[in-house]
C-alpha cells in the first residue's frame, strides 16, 4: 500500500537528475555568456577598424583641400561615405574653434581629441544607436577634427550570427547531457528498481527473503535487515501455527470425549425421560465442534500465506470428486439433490485450503437450501481462469446483507441452521491467500450462486 | 471381533471402549505407542484405532513399525490436528483411514466396519456388503443366498464400488477400470451396465446411488 502525501518527498532519480543538472546547465549558461561576450567584441573591433578606415580616407581626402575656408566634397566621396550599406554614415569637419566646415551639423559633439588616434565611443544619432569615431588631422599648423558616425546595424546583425551560432550548439549540448543524464540515472537504479518490484510485488503475508546477489552494495545491509525482520516473522508465524497445532488437539479431544459420553449416554436410556434434552445438549456440542474446526481452518489459513512458495498445481476436478463422498450423505438427509458439474481445471494453490473453501460453500449450500431442493457443484475454466463454484436453490443473500457477509461471525437475522458465520470469511481469506476473487453469479436455481475465480495458471513456477 | 485402541487421553479412551463394546466388539486400550507394541506382538487384533499424539512415541510412528513388520493390521487413525499434512502424512506411514476430533461414535464405527470388510475381502477373498457376497477365489456372487449372475464387467464395477463404499466412484474411474477388457468403453456403456446390475440385485437391499454429474456410490450398510 503507498501513502499519498501532499508533500510527496522528491524520488532518488528526480534527486540526482536535479543535482547534476542544476550545475551543468549554470555551467553552460556561464560559458555560453563569456564566449558570446568575447565573440561580439572581436567582431566589434573588426567593425571599428573598418570605421577607422574610413576616417582616415576621409582625412587624406580633406588634407588635400585644406587650409581652404569652404570644403568641396565631391559627390563620389560623398556618395563613397554614404555607401556603407546597411549602414550609413555621417560625418562632420570642424577646426578647433568649433566650426563646421563640411558634413552634418546635427553630428553630436564629441570631445576634442588630444593626440592622432582615433578614438570611438557609442551615442545616440536621430534616434539610432551609433558608433562614432573621432580624429584629429593637422594641417598648415591649424587643427580640425573629424567625426564619423556610423549605425549599428551591421554589428547588431553580427551580434544576432555570433548569438545564433553559440546558443544552438549549446542548447544540443544541454539537450544531449539531460538524456544522458536521465538514462544515465535510469540504468544506474534499475537494480534498486527491481528490488522494490520484488517487495511491492509480494502481498503482505509474503515472507520469503530477498535475493542479495545481484543488488547494489549500498542497499545491502538494509535489504540484509530485511531479511533479518522477514525471518523474525516467518518464526513468529510458525510459533503461531505450532500454538495453534497444539490449541486443536487440546480442544478436539475434549470435545470427542464429551460427545461420545453423551452418545453413549442416549443409547444407555439416560435421556428417554427427555429426549429433547439430549437433543439440545447434541446440536450444543455439534455446534461447538463446527466452531472449532471452522476457527481453526481460518487461522491456519490466515498463518499460511507465509508458505506460499510451497504451493501446488491442484486439478479442481479431482477436488471437487473427493467433496462428493464428504456432502452426499448431508445431502441425502435433506434429500437435497447434489449434483456436480465437472469441467477439467488446474489451479496453483493449497489442497487442504481449497478443499476448505470448496467444502464451506457446499456445507452453506446445504445449510440454506430447503428439503428436496438442489445444489451443483461447478468446476472448469472460464476465459482461461479456473474456478470453484456452488450454486444453490436457497433464499440468497438478500442486498442489504451481501457486503457484510464476509464478515467473521456475520449471520443474516433470521437465516436457519447452526452456522457460526465463519464459513464465507474463510472462503474469503483462502481465496484471498491464492490470490483469487469471490463472486456471487445470476442465480438459475434460484438461490445462490457464488464463485471462486483463480488467477490463469503459470506452469513454469 | 478385537480392536486396540491407542489413545492417552482416558476419556476419549474409554468412552470409545464403553461404545464400541455396546456395539459388540472387544476392546483393549493402550496409553502410549510403546504399550501399543507390547499388545500386537503379544495378541492378534482385527482393527487398530490410533491417536496421532501420545506422549513419547507418536502415533505415525506406532503404524510405520507395524507394516515395516509385515503386520497389514488395519489402522484407523484419529487426528486432532485436523490439518490436510497430517493426514497425508498418516496414510504414507501406512494407516488405512483418518478421522478428524471431534467424532461421534455412530462414524467411528461406520468406518470401522468399513474398513474390516476391506480387510476381510484382502483376507479371506470374500467381499460382504448387506447380504451381497463376492467371492473371488469361486468367482461366485450371493446375494442373501441365492447365486447371482455377474458378467466380467458387471463384477469388476460392483467390486470397485463395494471396495469404496460409501466414497464415491467416478465414471472416468470405473471407465479406467473395465478398459482393460474393453479398449473402447464409453461412459454410456457404463450405464447400461449399471441399470443391468441394479436389476440384478433389486430383490436385495444394496443401493447404488448415482451421484449426479460424477458417478456412483454404494450406500453404507447402516443407511
Amino acid at each position: 500500500m503507498r501513502l499519498t502525501t501532499e508533500h510527496q518527498p522528491l524520488s532518488l532519480r528526480q534527486r540526482l537528475i536535479l543535482v547534476l543538472m542544476t550545475p551543468l546547465i549554470l555551467i553552460l549558461a556561464a560559458s555560453s555568456i563569456f564566449d558570446y561576450q568575447l565573440a561580439k567584441r572581436t567582431a566589434n573591433r573588426a567593425h571599428d577598424q573598418a570605421l577607422a578606415d574610413n576616417v582616415y580616407d576621409l582625412a587624406a581626402h580633406l588634407k588635400r583641400q585644406l587650409p581652404s575656408r569652404t570644403l568641396d566634397l565631391t559627390e563620389e566621396a560623398e556618395a563613397m561615405l554614404r555607401s556603407n550599406a546597411p549602414d550609413m554614415l555621417y560625418f562632420s569637419v570642424i577646426d578647433a574653434f568649433g566650426k563646421l566646415l563640411a558634413g552634418d551639423a546635427d553630428l553630436p559633439s564629441m570631445a576634442f581629441p588630444k593626440d592622432d588616434r582615433v578614438e570611438f565611443s557609442d551615442g545616440i544619432y536621430r534616434g539610432e544607436p551609433v558608433r562614432m569615431a573621432s580624429h584629429r588631422i593637422d594641417s598648415h599648423g591649424q587643427d580640425y577634427q573629424i567625426v564619423v558616425l556610423e549605425t549599428t546595424e551591421k554589428r547588431r546583425q553580427a551580434s544576432a550570427r555570433i548569438l545564433t551560432a553559440m546558443i544552438v550548439p549549446n542548447l544540443a549540448v544541454v539537450l544531449a547531457t539531460l538524456l544522458a543524464v536521465i538514462f544515465g540515472v535510469r540504468q544506474g537504479l534499475l537494480p534498486l528498481h527491481a528490488v522494490e518490484c520484488d517487495i511491492a510485488g509480494r502481498s503482505a503475508n509474503d515472507l520469503h527473503e530477498i535475493e542479495l546477489s545481484g543488488t547494489p552494495s549500498e542497499i545491502r545491509p538494509m535489504l540484509g535487515r530485511l531479511n533479518e525482520l522477514f525471518a523474525q516473522v516467518r518464526e513468529s508465524v510458525g510459533v503461531q501455527q505450532r500454538f495453534i497445532a497444539d490449541a486443536a488437539h487440546q480442544l478436539r479431544t475434549p470435545l470427542a470425549g464429551l460427545q461420545t459420553q453423551l452418545d453413549l449416554a442416549n443409547a444407555e436410556g439416560v435421556f428417554s425421560v427427555s429426549p429433547e434434552r439430549f437433543q439440545a445438549i447434541d446440536e450444543a456440542s455439534a455446534r461447538l465442534g463446527h466452531l472449532l474446526s471452522q476457527l481453526l481452518t481460518y487461522a491456519r489459513a490466515e498463518t499460511s500465506c507465509s508458505l506460499k512458495e510451497q504451493s501446488e498445481v491442484v486439478d479442481l476436478g479431482l477436488l471437487v470428486e473427493n467433496s462428493a463422498s464428504l456432502f452426499l450423505d448431508a445431502a441425502l438427509a435433506k434429500h437435497i439433490d447434489l449434483g456436480f458439474d465437472i469441467a477439467p481445471a488446474r489451479a496453483r494453490g493449497f489442497p487442504w485450503m481449497l478443499l476448505e473453501a470448496l467444502s464451506n460453500l457446499i456445507d452453506n449450500a446445504l445449510r440454506y437450501s430447503p428439503d428436496g431442493g438442489t445444489v451443483t457443484v461447478h468446476c472448469g475454466n472460464d476465459n482461461g481462469q479456473p474456478f470453484l463454484g456452488v450454486e444453490d436453490s436457497g433464499p440468497g443473500i438478500p442486498e442489504e446483507h451481501v457486503r457484510h457477509v464476509f464478515e467473521r461471525f456475520y449471520r443474516i437475522p433470521g437465516s436457519p441452521g447452526h452456522g457460526c458465520g465463519l464459513g464465507l470469511a474463510i472462503v474469503q481469506e483462502i481465496a484471498e491467500l491464492h490470490d483469487a476473487r469471490l463472486v456471487f453469479l445470476p442465480m438459475s436455481l434460484g438461490g445462490l450462486h457464488v464463485r471462486i475465480v483463480f488467477p490463469q495458471i503459470s506452469e513454469e513456477r | 471381533m478385537r480392536i486396540l485402541i491407542v489413545e492417552d487421553d482416558s476419556l476419549v479412551a474409554h468412552g470409545l471402549k464403553q461404545g464400541l463394546q455396546q456395539l459388540g466388539y472387544t476392546c483393549d486400550v493402550a496409553h502410549s505407542a510403546e504399550e501399543a507394541e507390547v499388545c500386537v506382538a503379544d495378541e492378534v487384533f482385527d482393527i487398530t484405532l490410533v491417536d496421532i499424539s501420545l506422549p513419547k512415541a507418536d502415533g505415525l510412528s506406532f503404524i510405520r513399525k507395524l507394516r515395516s513388520r509385515g503386520n497389514s493390521l488395519p489402522a484407523l487413525v484419529l487426528t486432532a490436528s485436523g490439518s490436510m499434512d497430517d493426514t497425508v502424512r498418516g496414510l504414507d506411514a501406512g494407516a488405512d483411514d483418518y478421522m478428524i476430533k471431534p467424532y461421534r461414535l455412530p462414524e467411528v464405527a461406520a468406518r470401522i466396519r468399513a474398513l474390516i470388510r476391506r480387510s476381510n475381502a484382502i483376507s479371506d477373498a470374500c467381499l460382504r456388503h448387506d447380504g451381497l457376497c463376492l467371492d473371488s477365489r469361486s468367482h461366485t456372487a450371493t446375494l442373501d443366498g441365492q447365486e447371482l449372475e455377474l458378467t466380467n464387467r458387471e463384477w469388476a464395477i460392483l467390486e470397485m464400488l463395494l471396495m469404496a463404499s460409501p466414497a464415491v466412484i467416478s465414471k472416468d474411474k470405473l471407465v479406467q477400470r473395465l478398459a482393460g477388457w474393453d479398449k473402447d468403453i464409453t461412459p454410456n456403456a457404463i450405464e447400461v451396465h449399471l441399470s443391468r446390475l441394479r436389476q440384478k440385485l433389486s430383490s436385495g437391499s444394496i443401493v447404488i446411488r448415482t451421484v449426479r454429474g460424477i458417478g456412483y456410490r454404494v450406500d453404507a450398510p447402516d443407511n
